[in-house]
């Protein structure tokens, strides 16, 4: 018995009918990342605490719905006693005091956190280059990127290791390394999730959601994820549904957008292919092919590089060297303290940020850059209001390619930016948005994008679950298609 | 964007630029500025600015005491704290 590759219903299976036992599975996980710590997917295990709770569910079963199974949190997201580093130097020994709103709704409905996944230095990357603990590689080959930021959680799904990981997803985030690493993750809507406790990039932007195998554990673990949080004021307090409840639900005569304004000329014919490919298949599951247009679409690249930077620089002010966190020795004055524990503790790619930040907010462009962005936002935001009145879902890929070489980016920031080219607009508009996978270009897996309307997950876990009951793209592995 | 702006912006950032680093980054900030100049070309003279997808005020809630005696915890994470306060170098001489 392994729960290498299984996904969540498939080890609840298995530990219903007996067949392994909590602490096998959890002492199988750590054989797993033992095995593949080549790919630095994991920052921090959490492992005397992980199998002591397993002991104790095999002690006492628990009918919780995500009893016992194994979880790979982000390491942008606090834990109780556990290292929380958000891939930043600034953090290397920062152990919070307490636990996101996430992670204790996802250890209240059982699951188990092994261990911190490695990420993007706080958040900030598409690739996994900018973290301090070093590149994630990604398990299907190890020149290749995982994507980013979540790259250390999609690589620990890719590989089998863990059925499920936490991600979060400011401008693709979760979708992006998903398409890279061939499972399926969902951005939910901004708000559904709370962000107590989650270390901050871009508070307009941020949101949590999951990262598994398929679109039916997203709804399992996106069910136990949203909740209405008093200590998020940009919480949610609307109906949650039970997500699992309309994941079969035929899709004729729902209606896909197909944004026929999408400039696809950037885009390998392969990847068209594959693209277009998937469209033919929710024709043959019953939806119904609509053109729509977002014709601001082109500008979220640049909207998002105002938006996100801005609240990026004042958000990460906090790291100052004071209360939390790294601390710059023998500084000469208070002064020197926070700009030496800052330019030492930050990498390249957040001090980018930090700066354009401070620049679209400074006397004299904040008109110019920010307040400027924030109307783009809204045109971008009114563009997809007007594109739901017609339409269940929208599609679009959801990256330019398959995972590229690690360092073939190169040192120009811009064209790493413009790997979420097709991911930011959700961001920007506060929808929800997942990625599955959709096919394999030399095998590299890559990945689809549905976007549903305001707190619509439903859909889109339905679309989602739909297409994988009909193709088996979630069932490919490094190792070959599972059975 | 050039050095004396990129000094201007390191400083209000509270970040020290390496001198072997300078050219490079007053080069890739001044990329990304021209790349989001693109939003000029659109018109947005009758737009209200969107600061936050919800749209919503932000709620309150009842003001009640919900963490408290947590200062030994939040000192203990601090990088130099006494029993009372968090420790900096001296402000006043």
């Amino acid at each position: 018995m392994t729960v290498k590759y299984k996904t969540i219903k498939e080890i609840k299976q298995m530990i219903s009918q007996k067949e392994i036992s909590n602490k096998e599975i959890i002492e199988e996980v750590y054989k797993l990342i033992d095995e593949n710590s080549h790919l630095n997917a994991f920052v921090t295990l959490n492992k005397d605490r992980s199998i002591k709770k397993a002991e104790d569910l095999d002690n006492n079963p628990s009918d919780s719905s995500l009893a016992g199974i194994p979880i790979a949190q982000k390491d942008l997201f606090c834990t109780k006693g556990i290292r929380t580093t958000c891939g930043s130097k600034i953090l290397n020994n920062f152990i919070p005091p307490y636990s996101a709103t996430v992670i204790e709704n996802l250890e209240n409905a059982g699951c188990i956190s092994v261990g911190k996944t490695n990420m993007d230095e706080f958040a900030m990357g598409s690739s996994n280059e900018t973290s301090f603990f070093g590149n994630v590689h990604n398990p299907w080959g190890e020149k290749l990127v995982p994507g980013g930021s979540s790259g250390g959680s999609a690589s620990a799904v890719a590989a089998g290791i863990v059925p499920a990981a936490s991600g979060t997803d400011t401008g693709g985030s979760i979708r992006q390394p998903a398409s890279l690493c061939g499972i399926t993750g969902i951005k939910p809507t901004y708000g559904r999730v709370s962000r107590w406790g989650m270390i901050a990039f871009a508070s307009s932007l941020d949101q949590a959601g999951p990262m598994a195998r398929t679109a039916e554990d997203c709804a399992l673990l996106l069910n136990e994820m949203c909740s209405h949080d008093v200590k998020d004021t940009t919480s949610l307090d609307e109906n949650i549904p039970n997500f699992e409840d309309s994941i079969n639900e035929p899709l004729k005569g729902k209606k896909v957008g197909v944004v026929k304004d999408l400039d696809l000329s950037s885009l390998d014919n392969d990847v068209i292919g594959v693209y277009e490919n998937s469209l033919q298949e929710f024709v043959s599951l019953g939806a119904e092919l609509v053109d729509i247009s977002l014709p601001n679409l082109s500008l979220s690249v640049p909207t998002y590089y105002v938006v996100a930077p801005a609240e990026c620089s004042s958000n990460l002010s906090r790291f100052d060297g004071v209360k939390f966190g790294r601390r710059s020795e023998n500084p000469k004055d208070l002064e020197e303290l926070y700009i030496q524990t800052r330019s030492e503790g930050f990498g390249d790619e957040v001090k980018r940020r930090i700066l354009i930040g401070s620049y679209v907010l400074s006397a004299g462009y904040y008109d110019a850059y920010y307040k400027k962005a924030q109307q783009v936002r809204r045109l971008i935001k009114k563009d997809f209001d007007e594109a739901f009145s017609d339409v269940d879902v929208i599609m679009t890929p959801t990256t330019r390619g398959p995972a590229f070489e690690i360092g073939s980016k190169g040192n120009d920031p811009i064209q790493m930016y413009l790997e979420d080219l097709f991911t930011i607009s959700a961001n920007l508009a506060g929808l929800p948005a997942m990625s599955l996978p959709n096919g394999n270009i030399d095998n590299k897996p890559i990945g689809l994008q549905i976007i549903g309307n305001f707190l619509d997950e439903s859909t889109i876990l339905n679309f989602g679950h739909m297409y994988q009951t009909k193709t088996n793209w979630h069932m490919f592995t490094p190792e070959g298609v599972k059975q | 964007m050039d050095k004396k702006t990129v000094t201007t912006i390191s400083y209000l950032s509270r970040l020290k630029i390496d001198s072997e680093k300078e050219q490079k980054i007053v080069k890739d900030l001044d990329n990304i500025i021209k790349f989001v100049d693109q939003l000029n070309d659109v018109d947005t003279s009758s737009i209200e600015p969107l600061t936050n997808p919800l749209e919503k005020t932000a709620k309150t809630r009842k003001d009640e005491v919900t963490a408290k005696n947590l200062k030994k915890e939040l000192l203990e994470v601090a990088p130099s704290a006494n029993e009372d306060y968090f420790l900096v170098p001296r402000v006043v001489e």
